[in-house]
Order: structure tokens, then C-alpha cells, then sequence
């Protein structure tokens, strides 16, 4: 059984306020906090890159988990805001950590890309040992690109998180993860090289309305579980309001939801790892706790996985 | 078909930003009246108002765009002869 043995983020210092967005789109600044759930999201300076990002939040990982680069088995980066297109960030990441000579690969999938890089790992790291996964966005120069839409600007944000999956002991289990992946929207949610993103947000709002709740129910089903006996749903941060209605059709309280989405807004596939990074610093995934993790993005790709907290 | 243009009509009442338009035909989202949100909220509401399940592959919002469309798609989703 794989283990979650340390975790870390790195935001950048850049504060962007909803009173800067709407003065710049001439909305009413309580629309965007109503459509959204955000106040504030980070976005990153000019030296500061995905890799750059995700080597601050692996380095964290790697001191929680007191294990030195060359230690890693393998290297997995979630990310759908690559500089290049190839080779991927996890090439830039593993030269920075000086970690050579291990599988180091990209999920190139925007918000969902951390879940299943998870996955992945779950399943490597007894072959190759102890799996790094990041979780890196700076999605500013994306949507930067005109035409800049009020739509996108609200909602992204810069950020990365990262954690370590070890095939040996820890407190946090991996019991059970898994995604899946359906190509025929793929389109809805898509970013061709130097153009603008695209998102029919209707289309990923229904979507990932429907498959989220049935993922987590799905995992938690393989375990004879209920949403009712989960203490800690930690989710891709996406939207507020999503988050709301995924809780509302689990039949959980609010209470249950982890939620920083108001203070870094949705920071893509690194949101994931951001949140249960900050989950854990702050005692949710303490012992004797159920947590699922969630998420859902690009590809259509979507998935949960369930972690059983040993005391 | 007016029990379900009623019932349709009295379902995305609650969730209308701007008055549900009389035109069947007038785009729900060019208008205001629903958001990508409420669009979600608004296909929960139908399946429960109408018992009907909407399958994932049927969640395409160009189906839920105008009343006619609303309705034409629960129509044919409603077991008939009942």
C-alpha cells in the first residue's frame, strides 16, 4: 500500500484583488466574488515559471517527507500551462533538483492533471520508489493572450503544489484511486500552442457537475463507503459554486468541503495539491480521518481517490 | 404538452437572473436569464421536476438553450402512453 509522506506549495508574492479586475472590465466587484467565490488569486513574476513553481513546492515536499532528491524514483508533473511544448516541465523540474536518470514525465491535462498524476504514481512508486508529483500552473500568461476575457481573468491563478508517494510506511494510505477520461467533448476545454484558451464553461460546469460526484461515489463505493463517511473532501479548486452543488448532490455539509479557492482562485491542476498541502499544515488530515481528493479537467478527464489516515 | 411547459417554465422561474422570455425560441443564455451555474442548478430542478434522468452524454447545453428546446428534449425523454 503507497502512502502520501509530505507536501508542499509554492504562490507567488503578486496579489491580483477582485477591486483590480473590475476596474479593469468595469464590473461590479461583487459579481465576480458571486460567480466565482473568489477574492484574490496569485499571479506570477516574470522569472517565475511553472518549473520554478513546482521546484519551491517539491522542496517542501521532499523536507516533510525528509528524503533528498536523489532519493526519488520518479518525477510526474500535472500542468496545462507548459512553456514549451516539449519536453515538459517535469525535464526542467528534475534538472533543477538535480535528480537524473529516473522517469520524469508530464499529465498534461489543466486542472485534473495532479489527480492523475497521482495515479499514476500510486502505481509506480512500488517499481521505482518514492514518486514526486507537482502540480504547476502560472496560467496569467494564458490568459493574458488577447483577446483577455473577463471570464478567464477572474477565475485563474498562479501557484504550484507537490507531494511525495512513497511504496513505503506512512500515516496517510493511499486506499484507492482512479480516473477516467472521455475524448468526445475534448474540445470544450482546450489550448492549441500561443492561442488563447478555450473553455465552454457550460459544458465543463454540467459535466463536471455530473462526473465528480459519481467519481467520488465510485471510490468510495470499491470501499463499502458513503459520502457520509468521509470527513474531508479535498477538490481541484475550481469554483466555489461547483464545489457547492458537487456537496449538494454528495448530501454533505459545507463544512466538509476543503476551500481556498476565495484566496488563490482556481489555480488549474495545481489547485489539488495547493489544497491538500494546506489541508494537512493545518490538522484536517489528522488521524482517524477519511479524506477523498477529487477532481475534474481537461481531456474531459476526472477521478477521486480515497486516503485512510492511520493513527 | 402544457403541463410540461408549465412545469418547465415554473422550474427555471426561481433560477431566472431576467424574466424567462414568452418567445420559446429565444436563446435562455444570450439573454441573461440563465448562467453556466444556473444552468446546472436548472437540470437538476427539471430531473426532479419531470422524474427524468439526463444521461451524461445528453449534457450538451445547446439542448437546454431555449424553452422549445427544453421541452422538445424532456418530451422525448417522457415515457409515453402513461
Amino acid at each position: 500500500m503507497t502512502h502520501l509522506v509530505g507536501f508542499g506549495a509554492a504562490l507567488p508574492e503578486t496579489v491580483v484583488t477582485n477591486a483590480a479586475l473590475a476596474s479593469e472590465f468595469q464590473v461590479p466587484e461583487e459579481w465576480i466574488l458571486s460567480v466565482s467565490g473568489i477574492r484574490e488569486r496569485r499571479r506570477a513574476g516574470e522569472d517565475e515559471t511553472p518549473a520554478t513553481l513546482a521546484e519551491a513546492a517539491s522542496r517542501k515536499a521532499l523536507a516533510a517527507a525528509v528524503l533528498l532528491p536523489s532519493q526519488l524514483g520518479a518525477i510526474i508533473v500535472g500542468s496545462g500551462s507548459s512553456s514549451r511544448q516539449f519536453p515538459g516541465i517535469s525535464a526542467d523540474l528534475q534538472r533543477r533538483l538535480e535528480a537524473p536518470g529516473i522517469p520524469a514525465f508530464d499529465i498534461p491535462l489543466a486542472s485534473s492533471g495532479s489527480l492523475v498524476a497521482l495515479a499514476l504514481a500510486v502505481d509506480l512508486a512500488p517499481r521505482y520508489g518514492p514518486v514526486l508529483v507537482a502540480g504547476a500552473e502560472v496560467m496569467s500568461r494564458i490568459i493574458d493572450r488577447p483577446p483577455r476575457t473577463k471570464e478567464s481573468a477572474i477565475l485563474f491563478g498562479d501557484g504550484a503544489g507537490a507531494c511525495i508517494v512513497s511504496p513505503g510506511p506512512g500515516a496517510i494510505e493511499v486506499t484507492d484511486i482512479r480516473f477516467a477520461c472521455d475524448g468526445a467533448l475534448g474540445d470544450d476545454l482546450s489550448l492549441e500552442p500561443g492561442a488563447p484558451l478555450v473553455m465552454n464553461g457550460r459544458t465543463v460546469i454540467l459535466q463536471a457537475s455530473r462526473k465528480l460526484p459519481a467519481a467520488v461515489r465510485d471510490v468510495l463505493g470499491r470501499a463499502g463507503l458513503h459520502p457520509a463517511d468521509v470527513d474531508l473532501f479535498v477538490f481541484h479548486q475550481a469554483n466555489l459554486v461547483l464545489l457547492r452543488q458537487v456537496a449538494k448532490t454528495l448530501a454533505v455539509d459545507e463544512s466538509r468541503l476543503f476551500v481556498n479557492v476565495d484566496r488563490y482562485g482556481n489555480t488549474s491542476a495545481a489547485s489539488l495539491l495547493i489544497a491538500l498541502s494546506e489541508a494537512a499544515e493545518q490538522g484536517l488530515v489528522s488521524a482517524g480521518k477519511r479524506v477523498v481528493l477529487g477532481a475534474f479537467g481537461a481531456g474531459f478527464s476526472w477521478g477521486a481517490a480515497l486516503l485512510t489516515v492511520r493513527g | 404538452m402544457a403541463n410540461l411547459k408549465d412545469t418547465i417554465r415554473r422550474t427555471l422561474e426561481p433560477l431566472a437572473l431576467v424574466p424567462i422570455p414568452d418567445d420559446p425560441d429565444a436563446s435562455l443564455f444570450d439573454l441573461g436569464v440563465i448562467d453556466s451555474f444556473g444552468l446546472m442548478d436548472a437540470v437538476a430542478r427539471l430531473e426532479e421536476a419531470l422524474g427524468v434522468k439526463v444521461p451524461d452524454s445528453d449534457l450538451n447545453p445547446r439542448r437546454f438553450e431555449t424553452l422549445a428546446k427544453i421541452e422538445r428534449y424532456f418530451a422525448s425523454r417522457i415515457p409515453s402512453g402513461g
